[in-house]
């Protein structure tokens, strides 16, 4: 069922270019699949962010994982040369990369390194690369021209583009404003590491999301009287 | 503004065209911080003289001896009062506030906490019975240290009590448990620690219990209870001091407005019932406490929120209660009752008198019949003098009435504790360089001349002339009394005004020249040239304006201030992946951003560790334990690679700079500087092996080694700096100006690095190398943003955001070399390298490199580096200058900045729970770096700056 909607969009748009219902779509998933592993979280495991942080990043993680990997490898370029699988080898590949980086990135920036805090980085890592590296590695493989433009430049080209660009930006400068309250003398709970950065992020993601459709919409709007 | 500036640069001639601003700044920033910190930080001397009963006869009172036939015998024990009581119970409960002991009457409206202590309410309403309570006016800072301070010494302790302790908070300066171990008196404590360690010597026996966690209700109250009771029974003591906390602890984590607080009170009040009946049961005449005085006195008050510390009236106003267990004195003359009397709920008759704990010291030491403690400038107050009064009844015989006899009494009494003031006041001004004013000097001195004069020509002689009538001896004492009255209370007002209270106008006038030293700053940097990077919104430019407002932001909360190590790095950081990414855009560089953000994990390592040493002495920081401190612990092996591997950093330190000498082409004096620091680290080396026991053999005699190596690597420095100072003398004419600025630059810093790498210790050839990539990478990746533009920048000017990456850089460099904002954070061990002895000048010069070599000192000289390598077209001597001074004023614009707003919030904040635990030190610390900083600048700019002969 995947393929057949894959090659219908292939053959539409050669351009990893999408229409806006489905961009709508896509986001909505990846929307839902953040809320229904959130509720899982909740009501089956009965675990939450502020309790059970490291387990609860990993139910996230877990979850959004298949989702965000095969929605996004339906987008994948250069469809002559890559199949849907191998689009969805890549994204595999692209989580430990990504998390490794946002690892690295987290430490600098003043996570925590005891041991008792390394499976909550490690798990928080892998979500930050769920939203940042596997979508565009899914969809962009190893083009590092590409990359570079997306994420060094932010100069999203294409409405798929966008999907991948901002929710990422999105995540990083949420989490990166979610670290702020933790220094404060508040004393409460959501202020470890690395909850207050993981809500940020998430919340980050999911208005960039949003933002992104809008963007998409609009690059679609100026793009359809051409193809016409 | 330019047109302004015309003729000025113009008129100036040479390298002072360039270099102006920075001296100017450095005018407004000392007039501002010493207008400031008059304004804030009070400072009060202490002095080394101790009060003895031989001192009595300076005054021109009557003292015992020739008390004439009054006294029944003189050899009684009195000393400068004669003694009313012999026994006194003090029951201290922390953050007791005035409404729990007052009852609830006299408040318009009755809240659960109130009439909670009811056994004291009751006590002092029964007929006939010698107890009164008080409402009493602390003097902020009200902390408990300061307050057991100013409690027993009798004076108002300041944030700045300067004096011989130095760290240590024992009280050196004369106090009342000076003066009762002194006069043979035995004290008996149990409670808080603090007392243990204000007088570590000076108890008979104690019982401390850690005050440390406020979490802990029940710790410290019920190592009292154990030890009060079984205590009363006892002979052996003479004063008995009991600390309860837990109504402070309570206050601190749940709030007055709770139940534990609740229970806290109800529990207390038992265990006063039970003191108060052991006491009284053995009250009986021969009895063991037949002359026992009990006061139950609260230290400090507190807000609703639990929080003291500062001079708002809930944290100011506390109890006292006293109670003398015989029966009373008539009252005293109403002229001296200030009480007011209200029933309270069950239909009692309740009167409260108010007092400042100012006067608690003077009123005791009357009351027990010691000298008053030398720095004391309290009054005796006659309401609680009173309650002991009995005692002197019993020796006049005479048809006088008992209040008449009182009066004579506590005249006299007033005479010696005038007399002592005024001899304080006299020495204070005398032996401290900022006494009183000169005006405030006369008008004690006036006050206190009528006084005396009154007592020397008609009070005394009455007094001595016993058998003139009561009726014309009367007006006489009143007159006397009111006499010496006005002396002290303006005394104390004055006292008051120069000790507790901030000079707000000041304060204000200091902050208002800061902001103009900015605005200053801002058009002096704007004077030549068009900032870079002004080409949009989202420039890298931005960034750094936005870092820094970030930065100067977080001092407004406590919080930030905490952790302003970790802040730094964060915004280090933020600024290395901004640069990362303009690496990968550019496709060059990408090893140095990567080494930079490498780095940024280095600096966050060692603020940790940092941090776990602050925890260690700080009350305020959580456990953090560190896994770097846990493996060092653990394996003998890591401690081997923690003493080599400085070492080996510093051996290649040597070796770079050998081999930066080697290939370029310096004249003699540069690379005899340079070569000689090659020597001072080969003897920081040998300094640090016989250290190291691992390695176990020893180069040097011991003896020769700990002192004259230190002391051969500072005079090394100094010649160094002799040397590059004087080495403009051989200019070289054919280098550029650019190579010349990076050798001149270069020697200068091996100058400096022996020295302060030495006063580091350890993990100086860390962080020094550190220091190296890191500014390396700086260095580095400001030349891809020049490249960025296409184009070698012919006109813009110094890039902001380097400057802005140096100076967050020097920040961090700060909090990684183990340092922090507060004065446990100083390091008082680099003061002692290579000398024993203490000289204060000697070793705070030594302490101020330790504590800022990284962070200042290095960063400022080395910031010609940052215009030196910067790619542009332009090579004029001209344009160099003018960029050079750029960046070192925009340098001194961040600190600046971040100084201000340190400075905003102290005053913002002043009346705040830690003003003077957080706030203060960290204000402290940035007055001193900024500065430091402005020194640094000019100083360089005075070395880097040559003469401009003429326009090239």
């Amino acid at each position: 069922m995947w393929k057949t909607t894959a090659t219908k969009a292939s053959a539409i748009d050669g351009s990893s270019s999408i229409s806006t219902s489905e961009a709508f779509t896509v986001q909505l998933l990846c929307g839902f699949g953040l809320a229904f592993a959130l509720w899982v979280a909740k009501n089956i495991c009965s675990i939450h962010l502020v309790t059970d942080p490291s387990n609860t990043l990993l139910l996230i993680w877990i979850i959004e994982l298949p989702i965000v990997i095969l929605l996004y490898s339906r987008y994948r370029r250069n469809r002559k040369h890559c199949t849907y699988l191998r689009a969805v080898g890549r994204g595999f590949v692209a989580l430990p990369v990504g998390a490794a980086i946002n690892f690295l990135g987290a430490i600098a920036l003043g996570a925590p390194v005891t041991i008792q805090y390394l499976p909550k980085t490690v798990n928080w890592s892998l979500m930050m690369s769920l939203f940042t590296t596997v979508p565009a590695s899914s969809v962009l493989g190893s083009s590092w021209a590409d990359w570079r433009r997306i994420f060094a430049q932010t100069k999203p080209n294409g409405s798929v583009e966008y999907l991948i660009c901002l929710p990422a930006h999105g995540a990083i400068i949420g989490g990166w404003f979610g670290a702020w309250p933790m220094p404060l003398d508040w004393e409460r709970p959501w202020q470890e590491w690395p909850i207050s950065v993981s809500y940020g992020a998430i919340t980050g993601y999911l208005v960039a999301m949003v933002l992104s459709l809008g963007f998409a919409l609009a690059h679609n709007r100026s793009y359809l009287p051409k193809r016409d | 503004m330019a047109r302004k500036m015309e003729p000025r640069r113009k008129s100036l001639s040479g390298k002072w065209q360039y270099i102006w601003p920075m001296w100017l700044t450095l005018l407004l920033h000392v007039l501002a911080i010493f207008l400031f910190t008059r304004g804030f930080l009070l400072t009060r001397n202490e002095l080394p003289y101790y009060s003895n009963c031989a001192d009595i006869s300076q005054s021109p009172c009557l003292f015992s001896s020739d008390h004439l036939n009054r006294t029944t015998n003189s050899s009684n024990g009195s000393c400068w009062t004669k003694p009313a009581i012999t026994r006194l119970v003090i029951i201290v409960l922390d953050a007791l506030r005035f409404d729990f002991v007052a009852p609830s009457s006299f408040f318009p409206e009755a809240k659960p906490w109130m009439d909670k202590l009811q056994v004291l309410k009751m006590v002092s309403s029964r007929n006939g019975s010698s107890a009164r309570i008080f409402k009493a006016f602390a003097d902020p800072p009200t902390t408990s240290l300061q307050r057991l301070k100013g409690l027993t010494t009798g004076g108002l302790p300041t944030f700045v009590d300067v004096g011989n302790s130095f760290g240590a908070p024992a009280i050196v300066e004369d106090n009342l448990i000076h003066q009762l171990v002194q006069n043979g008196k035995k004290v008996l404590m149990m409670g808080d620690d603090t007392w243990t360690q204000l007088f570590p010597h000076h108890f008979e026996r104690s019982y401390p219990y850690p005050s440390f966690n406020v979490k802990d209700l029940d710790t410290v109250d019920n190592g009292c209870i154990d030890h009060l009771i079984p205590s009363l029974y006892e002979e052996d003591w003479d004063v008995l001091i009991s600390h309860f906390l837990g109504v402070d602890h309570a206050g601190h984590i749940f709030g007055v407005d709770s139940n534990p607080m609740i229970e806290k009170l109800k529990q207390y009040n038992n265990i006063l019932e039970r003191v108060i009946e052991e006491l009284e049961s053995q009250s009986g005449p021969g009895g063991l406490h037949e002359n026992t005085m009990l006061i139950v006195m609260g230290d400090h008050g507190q807000t609703l929120n639990g929080d003291h510390g500062g001079g708002g009236a809930e944290e100011v106003e506390t109890a006292v209660f006293a109670m003398n267990f015989r029966k009373p004195a008539s009252s005293i003359p109403p002229e001296f009752d200030s009480s007011t009397c209200r029933l309270d709920m069950d239909g009692n008759n309740v009167c409260i008198s108010s007092m400042q704990q100012l006067d608690f010291a003077a009123t005791i030491s009357a009351l027990i019949g010691i000298p008053f403690p030398y720095g004391s400038i309290g009054r005796i107050n006659p309401e609680l003098y009173a309650l002991g009064a009995r005692r002197w009844g019993l020796g006049a015989s005479r048809e006088l009435s008992e209040s008449h006899v009182w009066m004579q009494n506590y005249a006299n009494v007033l005479c010696v504790n005038s007399w002592q003031v005024k001899r304080y006041i006299d020495v204070y001004s005398a032996s401290s360089a900022v006494g009183f004013s000169s005006d405030d000097l006369s008008r004690i001195a006036s006050t206190y001349a009528q006084a005396e004069s009154h007592w020397l020509h008609s009070t005394r002689k009455l007094l001595l002339d016993s058998k003139s009538g009561s009726d014309a001896i009367l007006p006489t004492l009143k007159g006397q009394i009111d006499e010496y009255f006005n002396f002290l209370a303006t005394v104390a007002e004055l006292a008051r005004l120069k000790w507790t209270e901030f000079d707000l106008k000041l304060m204000i006038s200091g902050i208002l020249i800061l902001f103009v030293s900015i605005i200053f700053q801002i058009l002096a940097i704007l004077r030549g040239m068009p900032l870079a990077g002004a080409s949009g919104i989202f420039s890298i430019s931005t960034l750094a304006y936005v870092l820094l407002a970030i930065r100067a932001c977080s001092f407004l909360s406590n919080s930030y201030i905490l952790e302003e190590g970790k802040v730094a790095n964060f915004l280090l950081a933020t600024s290395g992946i901004v640069m990362l990414r303009y690496a990968v855009v550019k496709e060059k560089l990408l090893a140095e951003s990567l080494g930079f953000l490498l780095l940024c994990m280095f600096c966050q390592f060692s603020i940790e560790v940092g941090l776990t040493k602050q925890a260690a002495t700080s009350a305020f920081m959580k456990e953090h334990t560190s896994w770097i401190l846990n493996i060092t612990s653990g394996f003998p092996v890591w401690e081997y690679v923690a003493e080599v591997v400085p070492m080996l950093i510093l051996i290649l330190l040597a070796f770079l700079l050998y081999k930066a000498t080697n290939r370029s082409s310096f004249k003699w004096p540069w690379k005899y500087t340079i070569r000689s620091t090659i020597l001072s680290y080969m003897l920081i080396l040998v300094h640090w092996i016989p250290d190291c026991n691992s390695i176990g053999f020893v180069l040097v005699p011991e003896s020769i080694g700990r002192n004259y190596i230190p002391r051969i690597i500072y005079g090394i420095s100094l010649g160094q700096l002799l040397l590059v100072s004087f080495g403009g003398l051989f200019e070289d004419s054919y280098l550029d100006c650019k190579k010349n600025l990076i050798i001149k630059t270069m020697a200068m810093l091996s100058a400096w690095s022996p020295t302060v790498i030495l006063l580091a210790g350890k993990q100086g050839p860390l962080i020094a190398f550190a220091s190296i990539i890191g500014g390396y990478c700086i260095l580095r990746m400001g030349n891809t943003e020049g490249g960025a533009k296409g184009r070698p920048s012919s006109s813009s000017a110094i890039d902001p955001f380097r400057v802005m990456q140096w100076s967050l850089f020097a920040v961090s460099l700060f909090f990684c070399s183990g340092h922090w904002c507060a004065f446990d954070g100083l390091r008082y061990g680099a003061a002692f390298v290579g000398f024993e002895e203490f000289v204060l000048v000697r070793q705070a010069i030594l302490l101020t490199i330790d504590t800022f070599g990284f962070s200042i000192i290095l960063p400022v000289l080395g910031l010609p580096f940052l215009v030196a390598t910067m790619k542009q077209a332009n090579q004029t001597k001209d344009f160099i200058y003018m960029q050079l001074s750029q960046a070192y004023i925009m340098y001194g614009l961040s600190t600046a900045i971040t100084t201000t707003f340190a400075i905003l919030c102290v005053t913002i904040q002043r009346r705040h729970l830690m003003v003077w635990g957080l706030f203060a030190p960290k204000f402290v610390f940035d007055v001193v770096g900024l500065v430091l900083t402005d020194i640094f600048t000019c100083w360089a700019s005075l070395y880097y700056f040559d003469q401009v002969k003429d326009d090239q």
